[in-house]
């Protein structure tokens, strides 16, 4: 029965459309990159794209390559990295903003105005100041993530439902177990939100940090990450590659979003009745 | 406002739209192939005019037969007229949505980003038969007739729910409809607001004599607006027992001590209290 | 004149009421001079509809009941009246002579008592101050009681200038809930911790970097250093809000910005609205976007400077990008939340499909919309700044870039500093544009809140 339902899916009329869709996008794609060869017309701007047959071909010679491989390794390592520093960082930080007004009424304004100045921006300054480049990718990648980690979290236990607290009051909890017990489970599925979106983030900022510190402390070549690997492609001529760059880090990307939100599935498993 | 209510009131004798004829309705729901029977080989006459009750526990299918009336979903059998025109029938599963048939929605569906007087000239706007200054110049006659005077530049959120009901009607009768189908709308609202809210239905109904077919799930309320209370069976959605008020138009709020009010009221709970029963046995949900 | 302890609770419970709360200490004491306290007992009646409407009243502590005449046409009839909120207010209305509604007390209740006509009287010689709790009483009697304006405007006005105009039912609930919302803040310990927060901050920069002098802090550029180069008429690295230089690099950020921004916005709007609005349309483009979304824009970089030659439409074209995947799907959620009864109900009203469309669909997603462009200006502040840095002559971007490449340390953090005022502003602009269109929400917020 689940296989019928899936394969119903998959053939239903929405998905054909959708298949008919991105194949027209390739078709167009595939001509427009070769109108040179096909026409001796070049079309402007489509025309200077490597076609999807070649990025194809160039993809299957890197699959056997270790550098590539290592690329994907390296930008997942700093993501992971990031993003644990700004969850463990941020989901406290942002509680207790929401448990403690004092604390909140120092430190939310500061943070509001660290707040609009883009991850990026950082770049120079924290190369200034952190030892090694990894050091200072992994900082950016933090603050990429950390913003709205805390928002979210900070969001999420404000808003709890007051009925929830006074129950528990009523029912003779203390304070750590009304945090524990309440306050905790319920910001959940704001952290979830929080972080689906902050890996977002941290994904753009690994990208581009590793474009603009030029591959981090491991040196040049591939063992640079996946950014570096698109820039070194560029810098090195082989376009096709830029391209296998880009849909590597969308595949990277889509998979931590996935994994993250299977994890957030099984973190808030009440979400699931209504 | 009290010289408008005459004896006559409660006489449907001067309406001559909007007759509803439900013949022989079936719906049945096809979701992920199983097939559920919301409605049951149902046939309810309406005569013109009349404030008709569709009493039955919650989640009885009394909304599908509103939204089949209205046109937003079809039938999968029978056939409904309004003034022996076909709205949906054999040929014609589905019936078209149209000013002569307005629903009065359960959360209310006046429209947050229009100001009441906005809301109130939508229909009328829309058709573009008549010029804007004749349509705010109708609305905001309809408006001081209701009591709505002073809220036109108000936004609908900005008022209270009981007034913002009272918005949504003025909204239907601005096009002149036949009937004015209502969705349990004042299923959200206090026992109080709602006891003001009926008489202010009333004293609408009695300047501007229109069919109303009235969803609800209230006996109390059912019984204090309708002629007549069509109880349905649950799921599927069937008239069960049809109890007539016969208690004179016009009516007000003392109307509810009086024996005769009692006297329906206790013919009508034990049918309505067995389907609760059935309904809740079934493992229906509100809403 | 009452004993001390005593003229103290009146003077407590005075301020505790919304429209006494911006009066001065001054007037207040006045004002407690022609209160009296009363009590009454559970279920005792305060006054009847029709009785003489003398005083003015402020819960102390209790609660009353407090039912309006069906006559007064007002939306709501009923509340329950708690410590600090007045009631009685018909005796301060202007041609109202008799009580408007049954008051009981459902409890012990203290209460305190003012006489109208000596309040009035009092504020005849602080017009100011008289209009400004008028116009609260004004927004409270419609908050809490949605009655017809004919009753509002009964509220007397003392100055003749201000008068008719800021009566004015809803223009005075924004402009009083404004002025009291300021005073509640200023008020608050709020703006004081805020500058507790904001030296902890700036003193832990200039500590760690120019007094301690600790390792790696020490190669960083001290609050000291930066501000100094930042407002001096002539700065050593050549940057400061005197040179032009420093406007032409504003001045290009924005125009990028605002170029990519508008595009986004006229192309993403639309296109997000015919998801949402068209299945089909969604079912075949929607895949795509989705395909092509999950790639992070700055991995665009390469192919953007491949595809557009020199160094201005790379960069402007990656915070186009950024910022129309932003609009176009929060448009298309935008429509997709609409509920199905407000469309329902235009159909019912006679409204065509596209009229629908354009009266429904358009201001139902607007909110959307809205959030949209915030995250939209946004992300296209971010993928500016990282344009900025890798290719592309002058903006702010390239500022912090270069300035890191020429050791000249402090510019980075101007750079960074003037970022986050100029993005912050931007936003801001976007935020307001939002209120000024959806005048409907604002208002529906601004009750809400109370």
């Amino acid at each position: 029965m689940t296989i019928s339902k899936f394969t119903d899916k998959l053939f239903s009329r929405a998905a054909l459309r959708g298949i008919v869709a991105i194949g027209i996008f390739m078709v167009f794609w595939e001509v427009g990159a070769r109108s040179e060869e096909w026409f001796g017309h070049r079309f402007p701007f489509i025309g200077l794209v490597p076609p999807p047959t070649d990025v194809f071909v160039s993809w299957t010679g890197l699959i056997a390559d270790p550098s590539y491989w290592q690329s994907w390794y390296m930008s997942f390592l700093r993501v992971f990295g990031g993003f644990m520093a700004a969850m463990i960082v941020g989901i406290p930080l942002g509680l207790l903003m929401a448990v403690n007004r004092t604390f909140y009424g120092m430190a939310f304004p500061s943070f509001e105005v660290l707040r609009p100045i883009p991850p990026l921006a950082w770049v120079p300054a924290s190369i200034i100041f952190w030892p090694t480049q990894e050091l200072s990718i992994a900082f950016v990648t933090f603050l990429g993530a950390f913003y709205t980690i805390v928002i979210n979290v900070l969001g999420g236990a404000k808003s709890i439902n007051k009925q929830f607290l006074q129950a528990a009051q009523s029912m003779g909890a203390s304070q750590w177990d009304i945090f524990r017990r309440i306050v905790l489970p319920a910001t959940l599925p704001s952290i979830v939100v929080g972080s689906a979106v902050g890996m977002g983030i941290t994904w753009e900022v690994v990208v581009a940090a590793e474009m603009i510190s030029g591959g981090g402390s491991s040196g040049g070549g591939a063992g640079g990450g996946l950014g570096f690997f698109i820039w070194s492609s560029y810098v090195g001529g082989s376009y096709e590659q830029i391209i296998v760059g880009m849909i590597s880090i969308g595949i990277a990307g889509y998979i931590s979003s996935e994994l993250l939100r299977q994890l957030g599935g099984l973190l808030t498993p009440w979400l699931k009745t209504r | 406002m009290s010289a408008v209510i005459n004896e006559n009131a409660g006489s449907l004798d001067d309406v001559t739209d909007g007759a509803i004829s439900i013949k022989d309705v079936v719906k049945i729901y096809d979701p992920d192939g199983a097939a559920v029977m919301a409605v049951d080989h149902c046939s309810i006459e309406i005569p013109a005019g009349e404030i008709c009750m569709i009493v039955g526990p919650s989640g009885c299918g009394k909304t599908t037969l509103l939204n089949a009336i209205a046109g937003f979903h079809g039938i999968t059998s029978g056939s409904i007229h309004l003034d022996g025109e076909l709205l949906c029938g054999p040929q014609k599963p589905q019936a078209e949505p149209g000013s002569d048939r307005i629903v009065v929605f359960q959360n209310g569906a006046l429209f947050p980003w229009k100001t009441n007087l906005d809301n109130i000239a939508f229909g009328p706007m829309m058709a573009g038969k008549m010029s804007k200054a004749e349509i705010y110049e109708k609305a905001r006659g309809m408006m001081a007739d209701a009591g709505l005077s002073g809220t036109e530049n108000n936004y609908p959120g900005e008022v209270s729910s009981g007034l913002r009901r009272r918005v949504e009607i003025v909204r239907a009768l601005m096009n002149d409809p036949k009937v004015l189908l209502f969705d349990e709308p004042y299923r959200a609202l206090d026992s109080l607001t709602k006891s003001v809210m009926h008489e202010a239905l009333l004293e609408i109904y009695y300047r501007n004599k229109v069919t109303i077919f009235f969803i609800t799930h209230d006996l109390e309320e059912a019984i204090f607006l309708g002629h007549r209370l069509i109880i349905m069976s649950s799921r599927p959605c069937k008239p069960k027992k049809i109890v007539e008020v016969d208690i004179p138009h016009p009516r007000d709020y003392s109307v509810l001590t009086s024996t005769r009010f009692r006297e329906i009221m206790n013919e009508a709970k034990d049918v309505v209290h067995e389907e609760a029963q059935k309904a809740f046995e079934a493992g229906e949900k509100e809403g | 004149m009452p004993d001390p302890a005593n003229n103290s609770e009146i003077l407590r419970a005075l301020k505790s009421a919304m429209p006494f709360q911006m009066v001065p200490d001054n007037l207040i004491q006045e004002i407690a001079g022609i209160c009296t306290q009363q009590s009454y007992d559970s279920g005792q009646k305060i006054y009847d509809l029709g009785d003489v409407a003398d005083d003015v009243f402020i819960v102390v502590s209790g609660s009353v009941q407090h039912v309006l005449s069906t006559q007064t046409d007002a939306g709501k009839h009923e509340k329950t009246m708690r410590g600090g909120d007045v009631f009685g207010w018909a005796a301060v209305l202007e041609g109202q002579s008799t009580r408007l509604a049954v008051t009981v007390s459902i409890e012990p209740t203290q209460v305190l008592r003012i006489n109208g006509k000596g309040l009035i009287q009092v504020f005849k010689s602080e017009p100011a101050v008289g209009d400004v709790v008028m116009t609260r009483f004004a927004t409270l009697i419609n908050r809490e009681f949605y009655v017809p304006r004919s009753i509002a405007d009964q509220v007397p006005s003392f100055k003749q200038a201000l008068g008719a105009s800021s009566l004015q039912g809803s223009e005075v609930t924004t402009m009083a809930l404004t002025v009291y919302r300021i005073s509640t803040w200023i008020k608050s310990p709020r703006p004081y911790l805020m500058l507790i927060g904001f030296a902890f901050f700036l003193g832990f920069w200039m500590l760690s970097v120019e007094v301690w002098q600790l390792p790696r802090f020490v190669d960083m550029p001290g609050p000291t250093e930066v501000f100094t180069e930042w407002f001096s008429e002539d700065p050593y690295y050549g940057l400061s809000v005197y040179t032009p230089e420093y406007y032409k690099h504003i001045g290009i950020s924005l125009r990028r910005i605002a170029f990519a921004f508008f595009l986004a916005t006229g192309l993403g709007v639309p296109l997000g609205l015919f998801l949402g609005w068209s299945k089909t349309f969604r079912e075949f483009i929607f895949p795509l976007f989705e395909v092509l979304r999950p790639i992070p824009v700055l991995a665009w970089v390469p192919l953007a400077i491949i595809i557009f030659s020199g160094s201005e439409t790379p960069v402007v074209f990656l915070t186009f990008l950024a910022s129309f995947f932003a609009t176009t799907l929060n448009t298309m959620l935008g429509v997709e939340s609409i509920d199905e009864s407000y469309s329902r109900a235009a159909y019912c009203l006679g409204a065509s499909r596209w009229q629908t469309f354009v009266h429904v669909v358009i201001p139902g997603a607007m909110p959307y919309i809205f959030t949209g462009l915030q995250i939209s200006i946004g992300v296209a502040w971010f993928s500016l700044v990282a344009g900025e840095m890798v290719s592309g002559q002058y903006g702010l971007g390239y500022v912090i870039n270069t300035a890191y490449m020429m050791i000249e340390y402090p510019k980075i953090i101007i750079g960074m500093i003037t970022l986050g005022v100029v993005g912050y502003t931007t936003s801001a602009m976007v935020r307001m544009m939002g209120d000024y269109l959806m005048q409907w929400r604002v208002r529906e917020l601004a009750l809400g809140d109370n």
